[in-house]
């Protein structure tokens, strides 16, 4: 029997509920949405006792479905005051739904502030349920988290971590909450949106789930299921993008950086610029070339977490070939290198081990690190001093209180006003000046500026509800289509990069309703997929306008307009009707 | 400068980067090439001995030129002043990353001309 597993953090106790039957068909982002919807006062102040942290696997983690071991953790965000759900691969999600919990539910806050807990769930023999203690966690505080991870796998054995870093325990509007990777790295984030600092407000440093006598997550129809893995499979296993030694297992997602910088879409230094002179230095090219320099051999990508065959993260190494650190990946090596000016991957690599470390968003912290280039804090291009404030971000000066603080604040202290905000939460790599169509996307997402938020999918599909055309007038259906689809993967448990697979190869989408099917018991069709996306959505939005969060928050930075984005000299010109329409 | 001389600019990406010879800097190569006017794309392969089934997304001027297995900028016909980006067949940008960017009027003919509309993440065959 499926159940939720509240964590009451203002009196430690835990409880767990069977699963309503309003959630049975939900999993990952439609249940993260759901549960904040349902039970969040949408006023709240994200940082006090009336917000909740949920975990949610995805519909089909667990199962033997390929690259599914996605989880999504929702709230109130600190940094968009909307609503949030950050999109992790780690092993806690296949753990969690063994254990048979649909959702874990953080809610209240401890009276006693500066005192850390440790929640560590079991699987009880005797029960034949989940058994919840909490521990003190005070000696995990304020400490790099590449030390204590290493600490809490010698503890307590083979186990799923989730967690926060220094960053989280400070309340920054830039903390991620962090899981471990394949080797136990420190370094999977459900980054954006300040969830760490959720987790921070109550007390709770680590959830760490032991599913050792779990009972797995059961098939209600094993024949559809396998039909589907297997249509899934085969079409990840042999499109060009997805199939091992193909574009991402090969150079990982920072094969888009030479791309966008030819496109004059790469921003660059603070968003002055779509091209950087130094991009094919921090290129997934320049990583997979310097990897084999550095190691003497080529060194293909992994998996970031169990059950995927894409495997797009890479490990970068120094120049002795030890490792230096897991993952450089195209929005962070764009944010914290060319966004600042940097052309080396050894900088970034070190800033990005710092993001980890330390437990903050590296899209944000990047863009932050931007304005204050722009601000005068530092130069652009100025890696050592980019270094050291890193540091200071995660001891907590007086600046790295404000770069902790995301952007929009940062710029706001620094008197910066070239801002790449949308609601409050930054930009990632694509200059909607010159791409217009994830401008629309940026503009509209229910979370702030989001690159994850609006995937294409096939057209097969799109098809139920209009044509699709990149040149036809109506942008705005599209978009929504987009963006309904996106939220429909992100409630699966697969990763989003299946999407690249199967808008090209139908097979393989067919595969993945089957899959979600196979589990549920139920009979969707491809037909269902708009529909599930579209009561996501309107949830989302409902909580984004309760909370404040108007249409006229759906826009883009006025610099935007103001400002010619070179090499094309394009400014941002999509008419405000189209983001108005896209959510009427 | 002589009239019946252009002058380009030309980056080549990833294992592309070999076709520059001794101006390979290993991942990349920028290389600065004089060809005579009316030289074409085809044109410029030839002079590097590149053959079209390594290359990849391409791009003139900023502008998305081809994607692998739409490679409609072979007879595109090449100015003084141009940039040229050549990746290799194993690049990708999947269509929400380039919804709306600045296209070559041969690929926009391209897109415009098949039922797809050109929004594929890949247009080469899957394979084994």
């Amino acid at each position: 029997m499926a159940k939720l597993l509240r964590l009451n953090m203002a009196d430690r106790t835990a409880s767990l509920q069977d699963l309503p039957e309003a959630y049975k068909l939900l999993g990952g982002r439609g249940l993260s949405s759901t549960i904040v919807y349902d039970e969040v006062d949408p006023q709240c102040h994200p940082l006090g006792p009336n917000n909740k942290l949920v975990f949610a696997p995805g519909i089909v983690s667990g199962t033997a479905a390929p690259t599914s071991s996605r989880l999504s953790v929702g709230a109130k965000s600190p940094l968009t005051g909307g609503i949030k759900e950050a999109n992790v691969g780690s092993a806690f999600s296949p753990a969690q739904a063994a254990m048979g919990i649909k959702a874990i539910v953080v809610e209240g806050q401890p009276a006693e502030k500066g005192k850390w807990w440790l929640a560590y769930v079991t699987w009880g023999w005797s029960e034949g349920q989940p058994v919840v203690e909490f521990l003190p966690a005070d000696e995990y505080a304020g400490r790099d988290l590449y030390e204590v991870f290493p600490e809490l796998f010698k503890r307590f054995g083979k186990v799923s971590i989730a967690g926060i870093g220094t960053a989280g325990e400070y309340l920054y509007s830039n903390s991620g909450v962090v899981f471990e990777d394949m080797e136990g790295r420190p370094a999977r984030y459900a980054g954006r949106g300040g969830l760490g600092a959720v987790m921070g407000s109550k007390g709770l440093k680590f959830i760490v789930l032991d599913r050792k006598g779990a009972p797995g997550v059961g098939l209600a129809n094993k024949e559809v299921f396998e039909q589907g893995r297997r249509k899934l499979t085969d079409a990840l296993m042999t499109h060009a993008i997805t199939k091992p030694k193909g574009a991402l297992n090969s150079y990982g997602t920072a094969v888009l950086i030479n791309i966008l910088n030819e496109a004059g879409g790469l921003p660059t230094r603070n968003f002055s610029s779509g091209r950087f002179e130094g991009a094919a230095k921090i290129a997934g090219e320049a990583v997979f070339e310097g990897n084999k320099e550095r190691l003497g051999k080529e060194l293909y990508n992994h998996a970031c977490s169990p059950g995927c065959i894409i495997r797009c993260s890479n490990t970068w190494h120094r120049p002795d070939g030890t490792e230096h650190v897991s993952c450089q990946e195209y929005e962070s090596i764009w944010s914290l290198g060319a966004n600042c000016g940097i052309d080396s991957l050894d900088v970034t690599g070190e800033l990005i081990k710092l993001c980890n470390a330390y437990g903050v968003d590296t899209i944000e912290m990047g863009t932050t690190l931007g304005v204050a280039m722009e601000g005068g804090l530092l130069a652009f291009g100025d890696g050592q001093r980019a270094i050291e404030l890193m540091h200071e971000v995660g001891k907590g000066t007086p600046t790295g209180r404000i770069l902790g603080s995301g952007t929009a604040t940062a710029a706001r202290l620094l008197g910066v006003t070239r801002v790449p905000v949308v609601k409050g939460q930054s930009m990632p790599a694509y200059e909607p000046r010159a791409v217009k169509g994830i401008g629309i996307t940026y503009a509209t997402s229910t979370m702030g500026a989001d690159h994850t938020s609006g995937y294409t999918i096939a057209p097969e599909i799109l098809g139920v509800s209009g044509k699709v055309d990149q040149f036809d007038r109506d942008k705005a259906t599209l978009a929504r289509n987009f963006l309904e689809a996106t939220a429909y993967i992100d409630s699966t448990g697969h990763c989003l990069f299946i999407a690249f697979a199967i808008l090209d190869i139908a097979s393989g989408f067919e595969g993945s309703v089957e899959e979600c099917n196979g589990v549920l018991g139920t009979s969707w069709t491809m037909d269902d997929v708009g529909r599930i996306g579209k009561e996501i959505l309107a949830r989302e939005v409902a909580f984004n306008r309760a909370a404040g969060i108007s249409k006229q928050y759906d826009r883009m930075p006025e610099f935007m307009r103001l400002e010619k984005l070179p090499p094309h000299n394009v400014t941002w010109d999509v008419p405000d009707s189209t983001l108005d329409a896209v959510f009427p | 400068m002589d009239m019946d001389t252009i002058h380009v600019e030309l980056w080549l990406y990833g294992p592309l980067a070999r076709y520059a010879g001794e101006q390979s800097q290993g991942s990349y190569a920028q290389l600065h090439l004089d060809l005579p006017a009316g030289s074409t794309m085809q044109d410029l392969l030839d002079r590097l001995g590149l053959p079209a089934e390594e290359k990849g997304i391409t791009f003139v001027n900023g502008s998305l030129a081809a994607l692998p297995g739409l490679d409609s900028d072979r007879a595109v016909v090449l100015h003084d002043g141009d940039r040229v980006g050549i990746s290799h067949n194993n690049s990708m940008w999947p269509f929400q990353y380039r919804f709306g960017v600045s296209l070559t009027p041969e690929i926009e003919t391209t897109f415009r001309e098949r039922t797809d509309r050109g929004i594929h993440h890949a247009y080469t065959e899957p394979s084994e």
